[in-house]
This record gives structure tokens, sequence and C-alpha cells, in this order.
């Protein structure tokens, strides 16, 4: 696949960002599944695109999993040459080409992560690096469900949000989570439990999955 | 194996399987019960989402400069080692041949072309089948019984995919089996139902994903178990 860069002058930059203006950028009009149905393809055009409406986020997980800009970069370009490889099992019904991406992210970091016995983050340090995003981040990186999970992850008791994020983010099982932190294992799988539950109930889940 | 899970008991590991760190037999009895149960699917699905959101709330940041550029380099090398690079080895692989006739010449010893002879014709062949369905590899692995090998699946990565069974005349017993597909993210596909065993040794079916994602196929018996399974240990052979 002969692939290109993209490479827009500053102008063409600002009014990529201005949703609305006459300016917005080819990428905003196609949606994720289109880009990746594109790139799985060899798409040259859809790859670019995809790489570039992906690469802040896709880079922005690897880094809060490895905290480490050599490997985390690895991380991520590995990870997008993984969704080119794999572009093909993406199935719709079973959730976002974000989601579908940043887990295969999520998957490719723990896997280059040294040992599983590692220190990692502070869960409450990772979720609060960021906060709120913007209104236009939130449109660009449609994620306003995600969003709708922001408050209620920060409302959960601190031990259940502790025990979700390093399952989420670091896959620590439930035993793992229970050696690092010296709880009980049934302790530790009631809390991800909770919480999950907790979380499931505030979002509006499709029918059809 | 461990003792079938009911629906209670996989919703209490349900979480642990959306997010992908359920362990060992408790994960492949709670994986066995969901081939069965849309109930208890479709709870797993909706936390998995909720475990996919959540990956979302992850800080964004901008990679470093050239990433773009880096990345898409980067896809160019995967696609030659699909379809450019096994020939390209293999041309090195002729061209390393060809040296070792001038070096075996060289030496007084004209044996090494001889000897590799069979293997280059064997590898053009191999190459010729390939190009015909516009395949990128073969790969087979043992096809493994309750005790011992009971067979051996030969898998294909084309347009499509597919996979064919061959099964020892040893095993004269017939029997009825659905065929799953475990993907190497860990789901669970449906294939087909297959009839295996005696005047019956051979079953194929069309796969629905690229074969570097399964992990491994299973012929679950009647009793909701895996009579038959054949894992493979490489996605690719180009990797």
């Amino acid at each position: 696949m002969e692939v290109r860069s993209k490479k827009r002058s500053p102008g063409a930059a600002v009014a990529a960002g201005t949703l609305g203006a006459l300016g917005v950028s080819v990428v905003r009009k196609l949606s994720d599944e289109s880009l990746l149905a594109g790139l799985g393809s060899g798409d040259p055009d859809a790859a670019a695109d995809f790489v570039q409406r992906f690469q802040r986020r896709v880079f922005g997980l690897t880094l809060s999993i490895l905290r480490d800009r050599a490997a985390a970069e690895e991380a991520a370009q590995e990870s997008f040459v993984r969704a080119w490889r794999h572009a093909s099992t993406y199935d719709p019904r079973r959730g976002t080409v974000a989601g579908w991406l940043l887990t295969i992210a999520r998957n490719v970091s723990i896997n280059m992560l040294p040992t599983r016995r590692f220190d990692p983050i502070d869960p409450e340090v990772l979720l609060a690096l960021e906060g709120r995003r913007s209104h236009e981040d939130r449109i660009e990186a449609q994620v306003v469900d995600s969003e709708l999970l922001r408050e209620p992850l920060a409302r959960l008791p601190g031990d259940q949000r502790r025990a979700l994020v390093l399952a989420a983010f670091y896959g620590f099982t439930a035993r793992e989570i229970s050696e690092l932190d010296g709880v009980p294992l049934g302790t530790v799988k009631t809390r991800i439990r909770s919480a999950m539950l907790n979380l499931r109930s505030q979002l509006r889940v499709p029918d059809d999955r | 194996m461990t003792a079938e899970m009911g629906c209670e008991q996989v919703r209490e590991l349900a979480p642990e399987l959306a997010l992908g760190i359920a362990e060992g037999e408790e994960r492949d009895a709670a994986l066995r019960h969901l081939s069965g149960c849309s109930g208890c699917r479709q709870l797993v699905s909706e936390l998995s989402s909720v475990g996919d959101e959540l990956l979302q709330l992850a800080p964004a940041h901008d990679p470093p400069v050239g990433f773009e550029s880096r990345v898409l380099a980067g896809l160019t090398r995967p696609l030659r080692r699909r379809s450019i690079q096994p020939l390209a080895r293999r041309w090195q692989w002729l061209a390393a041949a060809a040296a070792a006739v001038v070096l075996a010449a060289t030496l007084g010893a004209g044996s090494v072309l001889l000897a590799t002879a069979g293997d280059r014709r064997l590898a053009a062949s191999y190459q010729a089948v390939l190009s015909q369905g516009r395949g990128a590899y073969f790969l087979a692995a043992p096809l493994q019984g309750p005790q011992d090998r009971a067979g051996t699946v030969f898998a294909y990565q084309g347009q499509p995919s597919w996979v064919m069974v061959t099964l020892q005349p040893s095993i004269q017993e017939e029997g009825r089996f659905q065929v799953q597909v475990v993907t190497r993210d860990g789901r669970y596909l449906f294939l087909g139902d297959a009839v295996l065993g005696g005047a019956k040794g051979t079953w194929g079916g069309q796969l629905p994903v690229d074969l570097s994602a399964v992990h491994e196929l299973r012929f679950m018996g009647s009793d909701g178990r895996p009579a038959y399974t054949a894992t493979f240990a490489t996605a690719n052979p180009w990797d």
C-alpha cells in the first residue's frame, strides 16, 4: 500500500478544527466504520485519515499504561498495524471502532509491560490527568457516551474505582489486584462487579447489542 | 475440566469476562456456557461496551512529531510481508541457494544445488498454489482428541479463508459436532455442524475471520464439551 502522510497547512488545520466551517476536513465526513473499511482494503487515503483521527487517543492510552514515550509510540504504531491487519474482523454490533481500536492498544500495551508485578500509576491520577474534554474534542472524538461515564466513575467508592481501573486499563486479574492491594480475592471480584454494573446502568445500550 | 456453569455463576463472572481478565478453567467454563445462552451473552456484551467506553476516558496526547508518517510507512511492511515478502523471501532464498552453488563449485563440491533442488521445487509449487486463489499462506495443526492425536487441520488464508479437517481412519465412531472458532481476542464463532468419524473422515468450512485471528478450532460434542481441538500457535508464518 502506498501511503501518504497528510500535511495540512496551518490554515487548513484551523479550519479542520472548526466544526461547521467550510474547511471541515474530509476526515470528519466519513464515519469511523467507513475509514476502518478503507484502511482494511488498503486505501492509502483512508489509512492516513484513520491514523490522523485516532492517533491522539491511541497514543494517550498507550502512554497512560506504559508511562514511557518511546514504548508508548511503539505500542501505538503496533496498534495501528494490527487494526489494519485485522480490520475485517471488526463487528459493529460488538462496539464502536474507537472501543475496538483502543482495546487493541490496551492489549498491545499490556503485553509490552515488562512484568505483571509493576507498580501501576495511581488510577485516580490516570483519570484526573485530563478531566472533562472540551465540547469540540468530545465531538471530534465521538466519545459522548464515554463522558457519560466520567462522573459516575468519579462517584464510585474509591476501592471500587481503583479495582475497575486496574482491570480495565492495566489488565490486572482479580487475583493480581488481590495480591497487589492485599485484600481478599472475593472482595476484589465484588468491587469489580459492583462498579461495572453501576456504570452499565449509566450507559444507553442499544437493543440489538 | 471444571464443572459446567449455570447462568448465576456466569453472571457473577460476566464483568471479568467483559474486561478480558477472567482466568483459566473458570473462564473456559463460562465461555462454554455463553456459546449456548443468549441471555448471558447479552449481559457480557453490554458490560463489554462499558469496558470499551472506559478506555475512551484515558487522556488523549499528541504523539511525537512524525508519528503519523512512521505509522503509515509501517503499514507498507506488513503488506509486503503478507503478499509480497513471501515471494521476496523465496527469491532471497533462491539467491542464497545460487550463491551456495557458486561456493560449492568453487570448493569443488557441487552437491549444494542438488541437495536443495527438492526444496526449491516445493517452494515454487507452494507459491503457485497460493497464487491461484490470491492466498497468503497455509497453516496446519494437529487435531487433538481426548487422549491422542485424532487428525490434522489444514487452514488457508485467502479469499475466502477456510479450514479442512482430516480424521485418522482408526476413529470409527461417528459423531455429530458443532464447530467453533475461538479467536485470539476471545470470541467464540460458530462455523457449522459436522459429522466426523467412520466413513466421514473429512470436514471443511469457510472462516468468517482472517486465519491470523483464529486461535483454536473446536468440535463440540452433544455434551457441550470439545471432543476435538486444534490450536494454531502461529498467527501468521510471515510474522
